[in-house]
């Protein structure tokens, strides 16, 4: 394994430091780091792999994505933000740029990506996050496990589901909504499909974050959830639901900050978060479903899956789909 | 009112004005600013949408329930088993006072997910095992109002028991004698003497733990968003969460209800303490607290608080420690039995943030809490011995950041801190986090002090002795209870502090609760487990250490 990782580092930094244009590599030396605010899960291999090839360390801040815009936009506007590159899901980024965080910036890397995933000059989308069933295959079979979306709705599931809530939880909202426009052929089909789930009393969650734990466990024997927790939460009997349909998600995507107090060492970051060796190791080692062509995270089938990435939703249009849903699900 | 004591009242309500107010300001300028920041166009929307919500009413009912429940539970509790530590000859004492400063020690979060996975209705251990002995369905289901209460009672029940605990200290026990000595049983001079005179203490007690549970957020999201029972810590979330652009200024007018509930509370409790003479236990004529022979009741009461503090605290943690060891959660098994190892524990020690977070961490621990003890000393003396308005003025301040919930509180001092050079630096943590928590000072040293009686400081005085002399000769000494239980509440916290650091901590700055906040937001309860243990043993080691120098201080000051 370990000489595994070794090779892995050697060709990419073969292949990186070829890449990358000389003149920027000397200036972002001279800025020393690059900073970057995200709420990603375990990209520190990225990291370290970016200070070996170009001897500039990146510095990795959490920031939750509730505090997200608030964290941004309060630094941004007394004039010290600290971050040179930003990432989040799609909505965020976009609010940013409405505000003039952002700064216009191609990266070369973006070649062969899909070309809707690089048509905003400032926003870079490079993966989606992804979500379908989770179920506890040592408690279901597979023959057992949902076919279609509306197989969820079968009142066997009764009182057996986990998922976020969806009165609150953007994404899950956004998801319900990204199935009633991409995957049911008319509404009526759909909203029989979110009564039905709601009649089979899931039991909510804040975020996607605790999902697995009771599927793991045995609590819930089925969660609304995310495929990478697969490879994270390895060895947990966890496998995702193979649908005729396609997986939706939100795209995640990243930015450089207008006001980035070290722009040439961002640039480099983002060219390099955006290379194929980068993206490969953030697919298997997080399992995360990313775009830059033909990698794909190591879970069995996740090569020939359709994953589509849903229109993003104005705040306005979740808070109110939250209301909806909230009446729906019976919450008080 | 001497004047020396006016000026420094003032002082002091300038220097807790200042550490209280400017984030909670910050909060008010954004609760009446349209869009997302603090300072914008004025505004009354966000006012009028929060409270003509039609589920407020019923939120607030539950709120209600959930926080006097939690009070409920907590005090007696804490009375219970202070009363048996303090004042019986109970055996394994210092056993009984470790146990219940534990739930101080652990992320919450993570003594909720332990009570789930014992309690849960679907394969909760609990329900488990009665279904082994025939019991079908779920005979307890955790996440329901009496299971939230249960939780937050225990999470809340050091607090209960340190600011109790040195009043049934120092309490005077010729009260109790005068009582038995007039034919009254024991039970009786409990009631009637025992309790009453240990009032403030008491509602000190209930009315902080009342406030915390209003700020709490990891019982309302752990266990009452599953049994879709929601108050208003969770309410504020559902607010901050639906949509991308959280609106802080709107959770801050929601917010605005949990400040104005603790303010009133506040000023019930200096009304109902008003007369502060009839509390005084420590006279200049002699006092020893003494301790009371259980007799025949010594062993029976050991087992029955030996296995309360079984199931209701050693058994959660035991859940951690399990949970720590398997790569997953499951039901004990054979085959879990086949998976455990130390893989989490190896993966939370390598991590090359958690030496520099712990160091951090332990800085804030022992630095914030030993500035946060003095500051509280002279506030809680001002707030006894001085009842004017001013003083009355500064117990509320005193309050104001620790009555905002967590979640917003943050935010409001994001906001403050942007504006000032101390941003992103440890000593952002630092203010903030005594600022926040200073009722966890104030309130033991309050209940403390006012069981002094102002002779002592007055025979002090006509030997000469100045104001601050005598605070340091005279009056600390007999405060060292109250000091020590202070120091605790403040380390212990400021160890595991969560809303706080995770806004305002940045890279270099990272505190514990940055890796807490990692592995919760991943779902790796495995490695939160281990570090919660980590933490507890921490936790231990500041407690000992206080409660050894306090020890050392007293014989000292006999010696």
């Amino acid at each position: 394994m370990k000489r595994l990782a070794a090779l892995l580092v050697i060709a990419l930094t073969a292949s990186v430091a070829a890449a990358a244009d000389p003149a920027l590599v000397e200036k972002a030396k001279a800025e020393k780091k690059a900073a970057f605010y995200a709420n990603i899960t375990a990209v520190e291999p990225i990291l370290e792999a970016f200070a070996k090839t170009y001897g500039v360390s990146a510095e990795y801040t959490r920031v939750s994505t509730n505090k997200f815009v608030a964290t941004v936009l309060t630094e941004h506007q007394a004039g010290k933000l600290m971050a040179d590159v930003l990432q989040a899901p799609l909505p965020i980024l976009e609010i940013l740029k409405e505000k003039g965080v952002l700064a216009a910036y191609r990266p070369p890397a973006m070649a062969g990506y899909p070309a809707w995933a690089g048509q905003d000059e400032r926003i870079q989308q490079f993966g989606i996050e992804y979500v379908a069933y989770i179920y506890n295959k040592e408690l279901v079979k597979p023959g057992d496990a949902p076919a279609l979306y509306e197989d969820l709705a079968d009142p066997k599931w009764r009182g057996k589901i986990v998922m976020a809530d969806p009165s609150t939880h953007a994404t899950t909202i956004s998801w319900l909504i990204g199935l009633k426009e991409k995957v049911f052929t008319s509404e009526e089909a759909w909203l029989k499909f979110v009564k039905g789930l709601a009649a089979n009393q899931p039991m909510f969650v804040n975020s996607f974050g605790p999902t697995p734990a009771p599927v793991e466990s045995g609590e819930k024997l089925i969660a609304i959830s995310m495929p990478k927790y697969i490879i994270t939460k390895a060895p947990a009997p966890l496998d995702w639901a193979r649908l005729k349909q396609p997986m939706l998600g939100s795209p995640r995507a990243m930015a450089l900050a207008a006001a980035a107090p070290r722009p040439n060492a961002a640039k480099l970051f983002i060219d390099y978060w955006l290379s194929r060796d980068a993206m490969k190791i953030m697919a298997e080692k997080v399992g995360e479903y990313v775009l830059a062509p033909g990698v794909f995270p190591p879970i069995d089938g996740m090569e020939t899956a359709r994953v589509e990435p849903i229109r993003e939703l104005s705040d306005e249009e979740i808070r109110r789909w939250g209301g909806e849903f909230k009446k729906i699900f019976a919450m008080p | 009112m001497a004047k020396p004591l006016a000026g420094l009242t003032w002082a002091l309500i300038a220097l807790v004005a200042f550490l209280t107010v400017c984030p909670v300001f910050m909060l008010v300028f954004g609760s009446f600013s349209t869009g997302l920041e603090a300072f914008g166009s004025f505004t009354l929307a966000k006012y009028i949408q929060s409270y003509t919500d039609p589920a407020l009413a019923g939120i607030i009912v539950n709120t209600v329930v959930f926080t006097a429940g939690s009070a409920l539970v907590a005090t007696a509790l804490a009375l219970f088993l202070s009363y048996l530590n303090l004042r019986t000859n109970i055996p394994f004492k210092s056993l009984f006072q470790t146990i219940s400063i534990i739930p101080m020690m652990i992320p919450h979060i993570l003594f909720c997910v332990s009570w789930a996975l014992l309690l849960n209705p679907s394969n909760g251990l609990f329900n488990l095992l009665l279904r082994e002995f025939g019991l079908s369905g779920a005979a307890f289901n955790i996440y329901s109002m009496p299971g939230m209460i249960l939780v937050e009672g225990l999470l809340d029940l050091p607090i209960a028991y340190l600011i109790i605990a040195p009043a049934m200290s120092a309490f005077d026990v010729s009260l109790e004698e005068s009582s038995k000595v007039c034919g009254a049983s024991n039970l009786r001079t409990l009631l009637k003497v025992t309790l009453p005179v240990l009032r403030p203490a008491i509602l000190a007690a209930f009315i902080l733990v009342i406030v915390r549970s209003l700020a709490s957020f990891a019982v309302p999201a752990v266990l009452g968003m599953p049994g879709r029972i929601y108050v208003l810590a969770s309410h504020i979330y559902r607010i901050i969460a639906s949509g991308f652009a959280a609106d802080y200024g709107q959770a801050a007018a929601v917010g605005m209800s949990a400040l104005s509930a603790s303010i009133v509370l506040i000023v019930i409790y200096r009304r109902l303490t008003a007369e502060s003479e009839k509390f005084v236990t420590v006279t200049s004529r002699g006092y020893r607290p003494a301790v009371i022979d259980l007799k025949r009741a010594r062993l029976p009461l050991f087992g029955c608080v030996g296995l309360l503090c079984l199931v209701l605290i050693v058994l959660p943690v035991a859940v951690l420690f399990y949970v720590s060891l398997l790569p997953y959660a499951m039901v004990p098994s054979a085959k879990a039995l086949s998976l455990m190892s130390w893989k989490n524990w190896q993966a939370v020690i390598r991590d090359p943030v958690s030496f520099l977070s712990l160091k951090n961490s332990l800085f804030l621990g022992v630095a914030g809490a030993s500035l946060g003890v003095v500051l509280s000393v002279f506030v809680a003396y001002i707030i006894v011995k001085v009842r004017t308005r001013a003083s009355g003025f500064l117990e509320s301040l005193s309050f104001l950041s620790f009555s905002f919930p967590g979640i917003v509180i943050g935010v409001g001092f994001m906001w403050f801190f942007v504006r000032t050079p101390l941003y992103a630096t440890l000593w952002a943590l630092l203010i903030g986090y005594i600022a926040t928590y200073l009722p966890y000072g104030v309130r033991p040293l309050t209940s403390a002090f006012v069981q002094i009686h102002s002779h002592l400081e007055e025979s002090s005085r006509v030997c000469g002795a100045g104001t601050l002399y005598t605070l340091w000769r005279i009056v600390i000494p007999l405060l060292v209870p109250g000091v020590v239980s202070g120091w605790i509440l403040m380390a212990t916290m400021f160890v595991r502090e969560l809303t706080l650091s995770v806004v305002l901590s940045r890279p270099g700055t990272e505190v514990i609760a940055v890796q807490i906040l990692r592995f919760a937001e991943d779902g790796l309860w495995g490695r939160l487990s281990a570090l919660g243990i980590i933490m507890i043993f921490i936790s231990t080691a500041l407690v000992v250490a206080a409660t050894w120098v306090g020890r050392r201080f007293i014989r000292v000051e006999k010696g």
